[in-house]
């Protein structure tokens, strides 16, 4: 069996890596993603913790999660879309139309 | 009692209807309403004159009738009947032969007036004002109370007020007129305040109430001082009245008015009435009974001012030549003797009163025969001194002189008139100035300061003679000094002068029949069966110092104005005599005094009120307006500066805040992530430190 830590670790370190990606690349789509790779992190998570505890709710909750990551996807891919076909581009520090 | 009654009215109401009619309507009438005022005044005189027969014959003779109160209505209701006042008229020895002698006196000028002022301008103005005055004085002697007589005595007042300025576009005439309201109204105020007090005591204003309840009523509430003080304030208003010193100064100068106007004002009424009035305040001089103590003071302070003013005013009398002046100062100066024999009589009735003596009315009695006198011949002086005027169109002597020829009938008139002010026998003067000096000797032997007083007299009727004949050899001996030509005066006012010239004759004689004057208006106690003293001649050496020193009056009046031995610059070249004459030309500086008590004293308060009002009450009001203002202002400024600053600073730093603010909005999605990534990190390092620091203290705790 795995040790509890080193799913943590992982954990951990995809939670970094989405973060270096929402906070550094420009573009939306890498954002996206990178805001996968934080959900999916904590999704992990859950998993780590129901199985080191016996838990099954842990699992249900990293059901429901994928479920909202899907549901987010879909909702981040049409705007980033619907973005590009107004302004033609989807680079996100060209993209300040939310500013005061 | 008198049958009808109420004919004593219409005496009354007949000058009252003529000055309604005259003042309406008098422009249409012929001569502006002379003949309705004439017609009225007779009337008047012909009801007088019944009423004085009746008078007469029920008692004048010998002493009988007391006194009639016709009953009018009432004017001021009281709760109390006895303390209601009313209007009504009140019939004694006195007031008839007031009556009889102010309406034909009137009747006379009024029929002098048509020839006199038939050239003027303005006659029904002047009409209508002389018949309200003739009412003013009728009713003035027929009031049987003293609220009634302060009224008329105001009537005559206003009329004087209103005929002396009759020419009131002259500035001299205006002034004079003003002068004599205001002069007199010192008097009148007096006058009031003493009706006040009377009331105040008495509850009562009428004459023969007051009489009565003096006894009841003494020494509490009716004290010793107010005995003294009513009597003179009643005085106080008939100083004013009748121009005696020192409210004087208004007389001559009310020579501005028309001459017949002075005649009125000086023969008749209004002067007339002061006499009258301290005629009527016997009743506090001489109390009834002999348990009230007379007011000696008040008798003293009367016959002192009339001693006084005698002299006073016959001294500026010789230095004038205005012809109305001297007449105007002589008016004063036989008032005055009147004064003086109303004090020296009461001073002796009250001795012998509160000695329970008898009395002896002698001083009363020739008082009122003075004034009865001095009324003819003064009349017949002014009237006179009118007819001069009328023809040389001058009141200044010096430009007169020589006129016995071109106006023999004035020129006998006036010498008859100046040898009744003289005092020289048989003429009217003479027996009533004799009398009162008589009765002032008499006083002495009560109290000394009566010889002082009857020295002054005498010096007086030396002085009289002088400026009497100083002013006929003046006007009518020498030669003629005027440039108009001068003629007699038309019948209208000749026949009048003649009448009263006759008077001036006989007037004085017709006591002597009647058993004395003073039979005729004795001062009449209730306690009966004292001797009526006449008029007696007992005296021969008083009678003969009087009539003495009017004859040597009248010699240096003939030695100076007519012969022109003793020249009359001789004493005026001298240092002293220069100055005697500079002092009573100028009246004594008492009217450059008063004056200059107006415009320093009057002048000074009015301006230092002025000063108090501009500066102190206005300094006020404006200082509260300012004060109101600086708050105002105050509020505004903590308005705009402290609330509207806060309202405003609030929304200022929202608005500055929302602007500073809103530039973190970047619009840079990834900027936010950053933010609410090291918000995370924040969190984090905070749970974490804090968990730390509370396992620490846990640690060290164990």
């Amino acid at each position: 069996m795995i040790p509890l830590q080193y799913e943590l670790i992982l954990s951990a370190m995809l939670l970094c890596i989405g973060l270096y990606g929402v906070l550094a690349r420009r573009n939306g789509i890498i954002v996206l993603m990178s805001i996968e790779i934080i959900l999916n992190a904590s999704i992990l998570n859950f998993v780590a913790f129901s199985s080191y505890s016996g838990d099954a709710s842990g699992q249900v909750f990293a059901l429901l999660g994928i479920a909202v990551a899907a549901a987010e996807a879909a909702v981040g891919l049409a705007v980033f879309l619907s973005i590009y076909q107004t302004h033609g581009t989807i680079e996100l520090d060209k993209i300040r139309f939310l500013k005061w | 009692m008198i049958a009808f009654e109420w004919l004593v009215w219409l005496i009354l109401l007949f000058p009252l209807a003529a000055f309604v009619i005259v003042g309406l309507v008098g422009r249409r009438l012929p001569e502006g309403g002379g003949h309705v005022v004439v017609g009225a005044m007779a009337g008047s005189f012909v009801l007088s004159l019944y009423v004085f027969i009746q008078v007469l014959q029920q008692g004048g003779l010998g002493g009988g009738f007391a006194s009639q109160t016709i009953e009018g209505y009432v004017w001021i209701p009281s709760l109390l009947p006895e303390n209601s006042i009313k209007i009504s008229l009140l019939i004694d020895n006195l007031s008839a032969l007031m009556l009889v002698l102010v309406s034909f006196l009137c009747l006379l000028i009024f029929i002098y007036s048509l020839g006199y002022m038939h050239e003027e301008d303005g006659k029904p103005r002047y009409y209508a004002e002389v018949s309200l005055f003739a009412t003013g004085m009728l009713g003035t002697v027929s009031a049987d109370n003293f609220l009634q007589l302060l009224i008329f005595w105001e009537i005559m007042g206003l009329c004087s007020y209103l005929l002396i300025g009759f020419w009131y576009s002259k500035p001299e005439a205006a002034a004079a007129a003003k002068k004599a309201f205001l002069v007199t109204r010192v008097g009148d105020v007096l006058f009031l305040v003493g009706v006040l007090v009377i009331w105040n005591v008495f509850g009562t204003l009428s004459f023969g109430e007051i009489q009565g309840k003096m006894a009841s009523l003494y020494p509490n509430p009716l004290t010793p001082q107010l005995l003294t003080l009513i009597p003179l304030l009643l005085f106080g208003g008939a100083v004013g009245k009748s121009a005696q010193f020192p409210l004087h100064a208004w007389l001559p100068d009310a020579m501005e008015g028309p001459t017949t106007v002075s005649a009125l004002i000086h023969a008749a009424t209004m002067v007339k009435a002061g006499v009258y009035l301290t005629a009527r305040a016997f009743i506090f001089l001489v109390p009834l009974s002999s348990a009230v103590q007379p007011p000696f003071t008040a008798i003293l302070v009367i016959a002192g001012i009339g001693g006084f003013t005698t002299l006073f005013a016959a001294t500026m009398a010789v230095v004038n030549f205005d012809i109305k002046r001297v007449l105007a100062f002589s008016t004063i100066s036989q008032l005055a003797y009147m004064f003086l024999g109303l004090g020296a009589g009461a001073y002796i009735m009250a001795t012998e009163v509160s000695r329970g003596e008898a009395t002896n009315s002698a001083g009363y009695s020739a008082a009122l025969y003075h004034l009865f006198n001095h009324a003819f011949f003064k009349a017949l002086l002014f009237l006179g001194a009118g007819s001069v005027i009328h023809a040389v169109a001058t009141n200044d002597m010096r430009e007169m002189g020589g006129l016995a020829k071109p106006m023999p009938v004035t020129s006998k008139v006036m010498l008859f008139g100046a040898l009744a002010l003289a005092g020289i026998v048989p003429f009217s003067g003479f027996f009533s100035k004799g009398e009162i000096l008589s009765v002032t000797f008499e006083a002495g032997a009560e109290n000394p300061g009566f010889y002082l007083l009857y020295g002054l007299g005498v010096g007086t009727a030396f002085l009289t003679a002088f400026y009497a004949f100083r002013l006929w050899f003046m006007t009518f001996h020498g030669t003629y000094r005027g440039h108009v030509h001068p003629h007699e005066s038309p019948p209208v006012m000749t026949v009048p002068l003649m009448i009263l010239g006759g008077f001036t004759l006989v007037s004085g004689l017709l006591a002597y029949p009647m058993q004395g004057f003073g039979n005729l208006v004795f001062f009449g106690r209730a306690e009966a069966g004292f001797p009526l003293v006449g008029i007696p001649l007992s005296d021969y050496v008083l009678e003969g110092v009087s009539m003495g020193v009017a004859v040597l009056g009248l010699a240096l009046a003939w030695a100076v104005y007519a012969t022109k031995r003793v020249p009359a610059e001789r004493f005026t070249a001298s240092r002293g005599g220069a100055f005697i004459h500079r002092m009573l030309t100028k009246r004594y500086w008492i009217d450059d005094a008063y004056d200059a008590f107006g415009r320093t004293v009057v002048y000074g308060m009015a301006r230092a009120l002025d000063w108090f009002d501009r500066k102190v009450v206005d300094g006020i009001v404006n200082g509260v307006g300012r004060a109101g203002v600086i708050v105002a202002t105050g509020t505004d400024r903590f308005d705009r500066r402290v609330i509207d600053g806060a309202v405003n600073a609030v929304s200022l730093e929202t608005v500055r805040g929302g602007l500073r603010l809103r530039q973190r909005q970047t619009g840079q999605v990834q900027s936010y992530a950053w933010v609410v990534v090291l918000g995370i990190v924040v969190v984090i390092a905070l749970m974490f430190g804090l968990t730390f620091l509370q396992r620490w203290w846990s640690g060290l705790g164990r």
